[in-house]
């Protein structure tokens, strides 16, 4: 990893003095213009970051203790709003909209002394797996610019794999942290459900979102996650309990911990280059004291449909706010309230959002709604009971974080159900609201990137990020 | 269940429930794909749930409570400047009513 993309050093350097947060921020900016043109991680640069990082300068100056993220550039995924700064979800729906308000977790970015350095690309509302959704044109992979950086997330993972930023922030739906750190060789953590506040999160489906960072290493990853976890009377979904003591999990010994590996996960359809590269991660960390076995989570193989009735279910209704009254987009021309309400939405949002809207109507509609949504929330009571279970023998589950490495762009975009059926390895844990995350393992020949995923007891994000350092650490040293 | 038919009409129905205007051409191409997508969804079928209690959300904790004060909200002005059509003191809407 760069000394530059290195979050805690990058902090510990501002608060002493070795570094301003004006050369930090400036020598981000100036790799944004010079990679960014052929990336596109960024749909916005905040005009206003050096005068961020001036005024955390002067704080010092005037002999101020900084906070955890001293004079850190940040990239914020654009479906968090950013007071001032312009937000858009990726969407003509909200091309123009400047929030009068701050996700929760920008103004704890801020309160530590963050720079917000800019807003990154995504799929629109957070629906996709590629980023080719977006409505401002798709990232690229700066691992390799003919494929895509995955999604929802793709501009916040290309934003640090191409070393435009040391961290960032995405949101993960049913893998859109996961995923694409995995196809960006970056670590991505989504915590438990309910370990960090949804306010000012633009909601998908609201039952699964949760915000998460993105970083080169697992210890920046985990200051980030130090920095945003933790109860906000703003979400009543946000969890009023202790937050671990993450960068102390990461040195945390690993002998005897026991790693549990689904067997369903290594089944048709995984790619063998990912396969003996996730395992021969499993094998190091066995080398390395852990107790590595196999479980069983019978019901994986039906997290994709429950997932797809679930979640377009609660998109259509939290995109029912999208109406043309109260902000973003109204379409032109003289119509009465019906028309001005149909007419808006079929101009402001792109085909998949449709196409999700529409499956999620029709799944809640009458005649329905027992045969699809119920029975999804049916099996995804089995899909928890399976981790449950699975939990009480061993103390992490660890698998391919996607089944295949980075796809070329365009190669998945005009066939959605195959689009889906690439998430099979991430829904599972984000239907259980378990913690789980994505953090580099060996890249293919090829030298494309593949993730290990490490999912984690729920609230245990310190079991995880104890493993995943671990898994980083044998990595590093195998490497010279 | 049997299979209910995508067809035009019945995404005609749901588009119409989620106050979507569509064109004909965008009518058959989501007929087409959900028709597939919800093929896939059927393999639900094959488990019994019969006895499964569903879950609607995946909280480890009960919903905090919080005491019930008055606290400032967004600025009124700043959220006005944000609406498509802003009338007066609130926004603009076509007329409704006759």
């Amino acid at each position: 990893m760069p000394a530059d993309l290195d979050v805690r050093a990058i902090a510990d350097q501002v608060r002493r003095g070795e570094a301003t947060a004006e050369s930090v921020t400036s020598a981000s900016l100036a790799r944004i213009r010079e990679t960014d043109p052929g990336i596109r991680a960024f749909l916005h640069v905040a005009t206003d970051a050096l005068e961020q990082a001036r005024a955390i300068d002067r704080k010092r100056d005037r002999g101020e203790a900084l906070g955890r993220l001293a004079g850190v550039p940040v990239a914020i995924k654009d479906a968090l709003v950013t007071r001032g700064i312009p937000t858009t979800a990726a969407s003509r729906m909200l091309a123009s909209y400047v929030p009068p308000y701050d996700a929760t977790v920008v103004a704890r970015l801020r309160s530590e002394d963050a720079v917000l350095i800019g807003k990154t690309n995504m799929d629109e509302f957070a629906m996709g797996s590629s980023t080719e959704n977006s409505a401002f044109g798709p990232t690229k992979n700066p691992r390799d610019v003919s494929r895509t950086p995955g999604g929802s997330s793709g501009g916040s993972a290309a934003a640090v794999a191409g070393a435009m930023a040391p961290c960032s922030l995405g949101s993960d739906t049913g893998g859109s942290i996961r995923q694409p750190a995995s196809f960006t060789g970056t670590v991505g953590i989504k915590p438990t459900y309910g370990r960090v506040s949804r306010y000012g999160l633009i909601a998908f489906a609201s039952s699964l979102d949760q915000v998460g960072p993105f970083a080169a290493d697992v210890r920046s990853a985990a200051r980030v996650l130090s920095v945003i976890a933790g109860h906000d009377p703003r979400d009543s979904t946000s969890l009023n309990v202790a937050v671990g003591d993450y960068e102390g999990a990461c040195d945390q010994s690993v002998r005897g911990v026991r790693i549990g590996v689904p067997t369903e996960y290594f089944a048709e359809g995984l790619d063998p280059r990912v396969e003996a590269s996730v395992r021969a991660a499993l094998a190091a960390l066995s080398a390395a004291g852990c107790v590595v076995r196999p479980v069983s989570l019978p019901h994986t193989r039906f997290a994709v449909g429950t997932y797809y009735v679930l979640a377009t279910a609660e998109a259509s209704s939290n995109l029912a706010r999208f109406d043309g009254v109260r902000y973003g987009l109204r379409a032109p021309g003289k119509r009465d309230l019906r028309g001005m309400y149909g007419a808006t939405r079929d101009a402001g949002f792109g085909a998949e959002v449709k196409r999700r809207i529409l499956l999620g109507t029709f799944v809640l509609s009458s005649g329905y709604y027992d045969a699809y949504y119920l029975k999804a929330q049916k099996v995804r009571t089995l899909i928890r009971r399976d981790f449950e279970n699975a939990f009480r023998e061993v103390d992490v589950i660890c698998s391919p974080a996607s089944p295949t490495p980075a796809f070329r762009l365009g190669e998945k975009s005009d066939d959605p159900l195959s689009m889906y059926l690439n998430d099979v390895y991430t829904l599972p844990a984000s239907l259980a609201g378990l913690p789980a995350m994505s953090v580099p393992c060996a890249p293919t020949p090829e030298a494309l990137p593949v993730g290990l995923q490490v999912m984690g007891r729920p609230l245990e994000e310190t079991a995880m990020l104890a493993v995943a350092a671990a898994w980083e650490a044998i990595a590093r040293d195998g490497a010279g | 269940m049997p299979a209910p038919q995508i067809d035009r009409t019945l995404i005609q129905h749901v588009a119409k429930l989620a106050h979507l205007s569509l064109s004909d051409a965008e009518v058959d191409r989501f007929a087409s794909e959900l028709g597939r997508i919800v093929g896939y969804i059927e393999q639900l079928d094959s488990l019994d749930t019969r006895d499964v209690p569903p879950t609607a959300n995946v909280s480890v904790g009960r919903a905090p409570r919080r005491p019930d004060e008055v606290a400032p909200g967004l600025n009124r002005d700043e959220v006005l400047a944000q609406a498509p059509q802003g009338e007066r003191d609130g926004f603009g809407v076509p007329a409704f009513v006759e």
